[in-house]
C-alpha cells in the first residue's frame, strides 16, 4: 500500500469521525414534555416567559438563583431555575431557548439565550442575547 | 399630490446612485474585455478597453464612498443609511465605524480593497494580467449587484445605500412621510455604542482586507488552470498568499482583541458561528500557502495546491453567505439579519463553487504527475501532513458551524452542541498538538531527504528543554488533563525548537529568520491560549449572602459576588470595595476598589476597576468588562446585576413594597438593617391614644428590634376592629425606617400575620460582579505579534529573492 492511500484513509476515518461526533454532541430542540419524560437528559427548550406569574430574583439572598415560568411553543409551562444572576432586560425578552434538562420540580437552564425587540429593527444585530450560567 | 420636502439635498443621492450603476456597469465590460484579451493575448485593443473599464469602476468604488462620505458627515438623516448609522452627536473619530456598521457599507469596504489590490495586480502581473483581472472584476460585478438595490421580476437585487428615509420600505407609509418638514427635528440613530471603541475602527478594515486579499491567490489559481499553466503561477502568488495570511491572520486576532476588551464573553475566543467563519478560511489558507512553497522548492501534489487555494476563497463567500444570511438566526448572538440578499449571495457562492470544480475536473488528467512519493525523511512530507491536518480541522469547524444549513438543507432539527466550547475542543486540542508538533521539527527536515541521524542529533537539545519545561509548568501550574499537557509540551516544543533553529542554524540572521519568527508566535499564541483559558480562575466567589448549598448539587457553584456600597469583601488574593457609580453619556461606570491586606493587617489600596454597563439604546443594557493588566495575568471583571437607576436623595423616605410575615410569638422577622422579635401579645392598649372605644376589639403586639450595633428599639403596632371593620394601626420605627402593620390574627393555626415595608434609603446600593483571572495571557499577545512580524520578514524576504 502506497503512503498516499494510508493517508488519504485516516483522514476519511477523521472526516467521518468529526461527522460522527457532530450528531452525537449536536442536542435537539424539544418541548418541556419531553424533557419531563427524559429527566436529567439535556435539551434545548424553545418558549415564552410566563408574565403573568412571579420571576424572583433577590440578589440580597443568593445573587446566583434566578427563577421564572416559561410557556414552550407546545403552551406547557415549567418552572426554570437558573443558576446565576438575572439577565438584563428579561423581562422584555419576545423569545427564549433554554439549554438545560430537567430535575424533580423544574427545568435547571445553564444557558438562556433571549431575543429583545429592538426598538428600531437593528440589521447588524438579530437580537439575540446569550446569557450562561455558572460553570 | 406632489408634496415638496423641505431641506432634502437630493444630488448626492443622484449621484451616489450613478456611481453604483456605472461600477456594475464597468465591472461587467472590464471582465468580458479581459476575458477576451486572456482568450486573444495579441489584442491589444481589449487590454485598452479593459483598463479603461477598470479605471473607470474603481473611479465609480471610490465616488460611491466619497458621496456615502459627505452624506454621513454632514448629516443628511433623510438618507436611510445615515439616519440608522451615526446622529448629529457622533465624534468624527467614529465616522469611518459607521459607515461600515450596516451591510452596505461593508460590501464597500470590501470591494474597496478588491479595487486597490487589482490595480497592483494590473500593473505588476505582466502576462498574468489578463486572465487574473477578468477573475477580479467578475468578483466585482457580484459585489457591486450587492448595492444595486433594483427589483427585476419580483426578486430585488442588492441594497441601496442610497436610498432615502422616506422611500424605504420600513417607513413607506408612516405619517411622518407626507409631511414636508419632517427633516426639522430628525436626529439619526446613531452609531451602536457597542461599537463607539477603537478596536471597532481597525478590525472591520484589517479583516476585510483580510477577505480581500484571499482573492489574489484565487484569482491566480483560476487563471493558472484557465491557461493551463499549472506551476508558473506559484512563484507571482506565494508573497501574496503569506500576505494575505498575515492580514487575515491580524484582523481575527483583532477580533479576539475587542472581545477580551470590549465584551463580556469572558475570554477572547468563544467559538462563535461567526468567529469560526473567518478562521476557517484562513486555516486553508495557511495550509495553500505551505503547499505552494512545497510545491515550488520541490514539487509536489499539483490538485492539493489548487483545492486548498480555492477552497480558501470559496469558504470566505461561505463565511459571507452563512453571517449575512440569517440562517445562523439563534446559534450566534452576532450575525446579522437577512436583508434579503441570501439568495443572490448563495448565487455567488455557487457560482464561484462551481467555476472552480469545473476547471479543476477539466484540468486534473492534464496537471503533471508528482514522479515519486516523498520521502517519510523530507519536510515537503510533514509540511504536507500539516497542511491536511489544517484542512481537516476547518472542515472539523465548518460542519458544526453549518448546523442550521445542515437542517435547512435536510430538514433535519439538530441543535447545536449544549457545550459548544468542549465540542470544539475536543477535536481542535488534539489538531493544535500536531500542528505544533509539526511546526516544532518542520524546519530540521530537509527538503527531499533528511540524514535521519544528524536530524534527531540536531532536534535533542530542543525536546529535552520542551520536555523539562513542560513538566515545570505543568506541575507548577497543575495542568493535568492529558490532552493539555500534551498541547503545553508541544507548543512549547514549537517555540523553543525554532529559537534554536534560528539561532544555531540562521545564526541569527533576522532577514531569513520570518518563518522561524511566525512559527515561534504561533507556538506562543497555543501555549497563551492553553495556559490562560485552562487555568482561568473565577475569584468572585460569593462570600457574602446565604448558603445555597441547600439546594443541592444542582447549584453547586457561585461565580458572582456581591457587593454592598462601601462594603470590603475578600475576592481571591484581594479585598474589594465598591465605592460607587457614574454616568457619562450612556455608560454607567461602576468603581471598585482592590487592596491587599498586609502583614501587619492594614490594607494597601492596589488599583482600581471600573466595568461599566452600556444604556444601549439599540440592544438594551450591555456589561464591559474592566481589565487590570499585569505582566504575568489579568484580572478580567465584568458586572452582571447592577441598580442602574440614580437615587434620589427626596426618594430615599419613600416606603417600598410591604413583604408579609405569618409568625407566632417569639419568632424573629429580618429586615435589611435590623431584626425583630415579637415578645409578646396583649389588650393592655392605651386606648385614648389610638381613639380606640370600649366596644372596640384591639390586640397589641410588642416587638423588640436589634439593629447592627445592637441598640435595641420597640415597636407596638396594633390589630384592631372598629366596628366590624378590621382597622390594623401600623407603627413606625423613625430611626429604623421601617413600619409594621399587625393585619390578621388566624384563629385556626395561632399564626399572626405581619406586613414590614422598609424606605428606599434602607437598601444598600450594590452590584453583582464576576472576576476572572486569567494567568499568563500576555504569552498569546506577544505570541500574536510575532507571528505577525515573522511573516512580514517572509514575505519581504520572498519578494527579494523572486527579483
Amino acid at each position: 500500500m502506497k503512503k498516499t492511500h494510508i493517508i488519504l484513509l485516516v483522514v476519511l476515518a477523521i472526516a467521518i469521525g468529526v461527522i460522527i461526533s457532530t450528531i452525537s454532541d449536536s442536542s435537539t430542540y424539544a418541548n418541556f414534555s419531553e424533557a419531563m419524560n427524559n429527566p436529567g437528559k439535556e435539551y434545548h427548550v424553545v418558549g415564552v416567559l410566563n408574565r403573568e406569574k412571579d420571576m424572583e430574583y433577590d440578589p440580597q439572598k443568593n445573587a446566583n438563583l434566578f427563577t421564572f415560568y416559561m410557556i414552550d411553543n407546545n403552551g406547557k409551562e415549567a418552572k426554570v431555575f437558573f443558576n446565576g444572576t438575572k439577565p438584563q432586560d428579561f423581562e422584555r425578552s419576545e423569545q427564549i431557548v433554554l439549554t438545560g434538562k430537567y430535575i424533580d420540580d423544574g427545568f435547571y437552564a445553564d444557558k438562556i439565550l433571549m431575543k429583545c425587540p429592538s426598538k428600531y429593527n437593528d440589521p447588524n444585530n438579530n437580537g439575540f442575547t446569550e446569557v450562561k450560567a455558572n460553570s | 399630490m406632489e408634496i415638496n420636502y423641505i431641506g432634502e439635498l437630493l444630488w448626492p443621492g443622484k449621484l451616489g446612485n450613478l456611481f453604483i450603476i456605472s461600477s456594475f456597469v464597468s465591472a461587467i465590460v472590464a471582465s468580458l474585455a479581459y476575458y477576451f484579451k486572456a482568450q486573444n493575448p495579441r489584442e491589444q485593443s481589449w487590454q485598452k478597453i479593459a483598463r479603461s473599464s477598470f479605471y473607470l469602476h474603481t473611479f465609480s468604488v471610490v465616488g460611491i464612498i466619497a458621496t456615502l462620505f459627505y452624506l454621513i458627515l454632514n448629516h443628511r438623516f433623510e438618507y436611510h443609511y445615515v439616519w440608522q448609522h451615526s446622529n448629529s452627536e457622533l465624534p468624527i473619530r467614529y465616522m469611518l465605524s459607521c459607515f461600515w456598521e450596516g451591510q452596505e457599507g461593508s460590501f464597500l469596504l470590501w470591494s474597496f480593497w478588491h479595487v486597490v489590490l487589482g490595480l497592483i495586480l494590473m500593473k505588476r502581473s505582466g502576462d498574468w494580467e489578463a486572465p487574473v483581472m477578468t477573475v477580479f472584476s467578475l468578483v466585482q460585478v457580484f459585489l457591486a449587484s450587492m448595492l444595486l438595490g433594483i427589483w427585476l421580476f419580483n426578486y430585488k437585487i442588492g441594497s441601496n445605500p442610497f436610498t432615502l428615509l422616506r422611500e424605504h420600505p420600513d417607513f413607506v407609509n408612516m405619517p411622518f412621510t407626507k409631511m414636508p418638514n419632517y427633516l426639522e427635528n430628525l436626529d439619526g440613530r446613531g452609531l451602536n455604542p457597542l461599537l463607539q471603541n477603537y478596536w471597532m475602527t481597525i478590525h472591520p478594515p484589517t479583516l476585510f482586507l483580510g477577505f480581500a486579499s484571499t482573492l489574489v491567490p484565487f484569482a491566480f489559481a483560476i487563471a493558472a488552470l484557465w491557461k493551463g499553466k499549472y506551476t508558473e503561477w506559484l512563484k507571482p502568488t506565494l508573497p501574496w498568499a503569506f500576505f494575505s495570511v498575515m492580514i487575515l491572520g491580524t484582523g481575527i486576532l483583532m477580533g479576539g482583541a475587542w472581545a477580551y476588551e470590549a465584551l463580556s464573553f469572558g475570554g477572547f475566543w468563544a467559538w462563535d458561528p461567526v468567529e469560526n467563519a473567518s478562521l476557517v478560511p484562513w486555516l486553508t489558507l495557511v495550509g495553500a500557502a505551505h503547499v505552494m512553497l512545497i510545491q515550488k522548492n520541490k514539487g509536489g501534489s499539483l490538485p492539493t495546491t489548487f483545492f486548498l487555494t480555492l477552497i480558501t476563497f470559496i469558504f470566505i463567500l461561505y463565511s459571507t453567505f452563512l453571517t449575512r444570511s440569517g440562517v445562523l438566526g439563534e446559534t450566534s448572538v452576532h450575525s446579522f439579519t437577512d436583508m434579503g440578499m441570501s439568495g443572490q449571495l448563495l448565487v455567488y457562492l455557487l457560482f464561484f463553487v462551481f467555476l472552480s470544480f469545473f476547471l479543476v475536473v477539466k484540468n486534473l488528467k492534464k496537471m503533471p504527475k508528482q514522479d515519486n512519493e516523498d520521502n517519510l525523511w523530507s519536510r515537503e512530507f510533514w509540511m504536507f501532513i500539516g497542511a491536511l491536518v489544517l484542512f481537516i480541522s476547518s472542515f472539523q469547524i465548518t460542519v458544526t458551524t453549518s448546523i442550521p444549513v445542515i437542517n435547512k438543507v435536510l430538514g433535519t432539527n439538530f441543535a447545536p452542541p449544549l457545550n459548544p466550547i468542549d465540542h470544539y475542543n475536543s477535536w481542535q486540542v488534539p489538531f493544535a498538538i500536531i500542528i505544533a508538533l509539526l511546526i516544532a521539527v518542520g524546519q530540521f527536515f530537509k527538503y527531499k531527504k533528511t540524514d535521519p541521524k544528524e536530524f534527531v542529533r540536531k532536534i535533542t537539545l530542543s525536546l529535552a528543554i520542551s520536555l523539562f519545561g513542560s513538566v515545570a509548568i505543568a506541575a507548577a501550574l497543575q495542568i493535568l488533563n492529558l490532552n493539555y499537557v500534551l498541547l503545553l509540551l508541544s507548543s512549547l516544543f514549537a517555540v523553543i525548537a525554532n529559537a534554536d533553529y534560528m539561532l544555531r542554524v540562521l545564526k541569527g540572521k533576522i532577514r531569513l529568520a520570518g518563518a522561524s519568527i511566525a512559527h515561534i508566535g504561533f507556538g506562543m499564541i497555543l501555549l497563551g491560549a492553553l495556559i490562560s483559558t485552562s487555568k482561568q480562575e473565577v475569584i468572585s466567589r460569593n462570600t457574602s449572602g446565604i448558603d445555597i448549598t441547600s439546594l443541592g448539587e444542582k447549584f453547586s457553584n457561585n461565580d458572582n459576588i456581591m457587593l454592598n456600597l462601601n462594603d470590603t469583601l475578600r475576592m481571591g488574593d484581594y479585598f474589594v470595595t465598591y465605592t460607587g457609580k457614574r454616568k457619562e453619556g450612556v455608560n454607567i461606570y461602576y468603581e471598585v476598589q482592590y487592596f491587599t491586606k498586609q502583614k501587619d493587617g492594614s490594607y494597601k489600596y492596589e488599583f482600581t476597576l471600573n466595568p461599566l454597563v452600556q444604556t444601549n439604546p439599540r440592544m438594551g443594557n450591555v456589561a464591559e468588562p474592566d481589565t487590570r493588566h499585569f505582566l504575568h495575568k489579568d484580572i478580567y471583571t465584568h458586572i452582571t446585576y447592577a441598580d442602574l437607576e440614580q437615587v434620589e436623595e427626596k426618594d430615599k423616605n419613600e416606603y417600598l413594597e410591604a413583604k408579609e410575615h405569618k409568625i407566632q410569638i417569639g419568632d424573629t422577622i429580618f429586615a435589611s438593617n435590623s431584626i425583630m422579635v415579637l415578645k409578646e401579645i396583649t389588650s393592655q392598649i392605651d386606648r385614648e391614644k389610638y381613639n380606640l372605644k370600649e366596644t372596640d376589639i384591639a390586640v397589641q403586639a410588642n416587638i423588640i428590634l436589634y439593629d447592627i450595633l445592637n441598640n435595641t428599639y420597640k415597636a407596638n403596632p396594633i390589630f384592631a376592629v372598629k366596628e366590624n371593620f378590621v382597622t390594623p394601626i401600623p407603627f413606625e420605627v423613625e430611626e429604623l425606617g421601617l413600619k409594621i402593620s399587625f393585619n390578621k390574627v388566624d384563629p385556626e393555626t395561632g399564626d399572626l400575620h405581619f406586613s414590614v415595608s422598609e424606605k428606599r434609603g434602607n437598601r444598600s446600593e450594590f452590584i453583582i460582579m464576576k472576576a476572572i483571572v486569567f494567568p499568563f495571557i500576555n504569552i498569546l499577545w506577544i505570541g500574536c505579534i510575532l507571528l505577525i512580524i515573522g511573516t512580514v520578514l517572509a514575505i519581504v524576504h520572498r519578494i527579494k529573492i523572486s527579483k
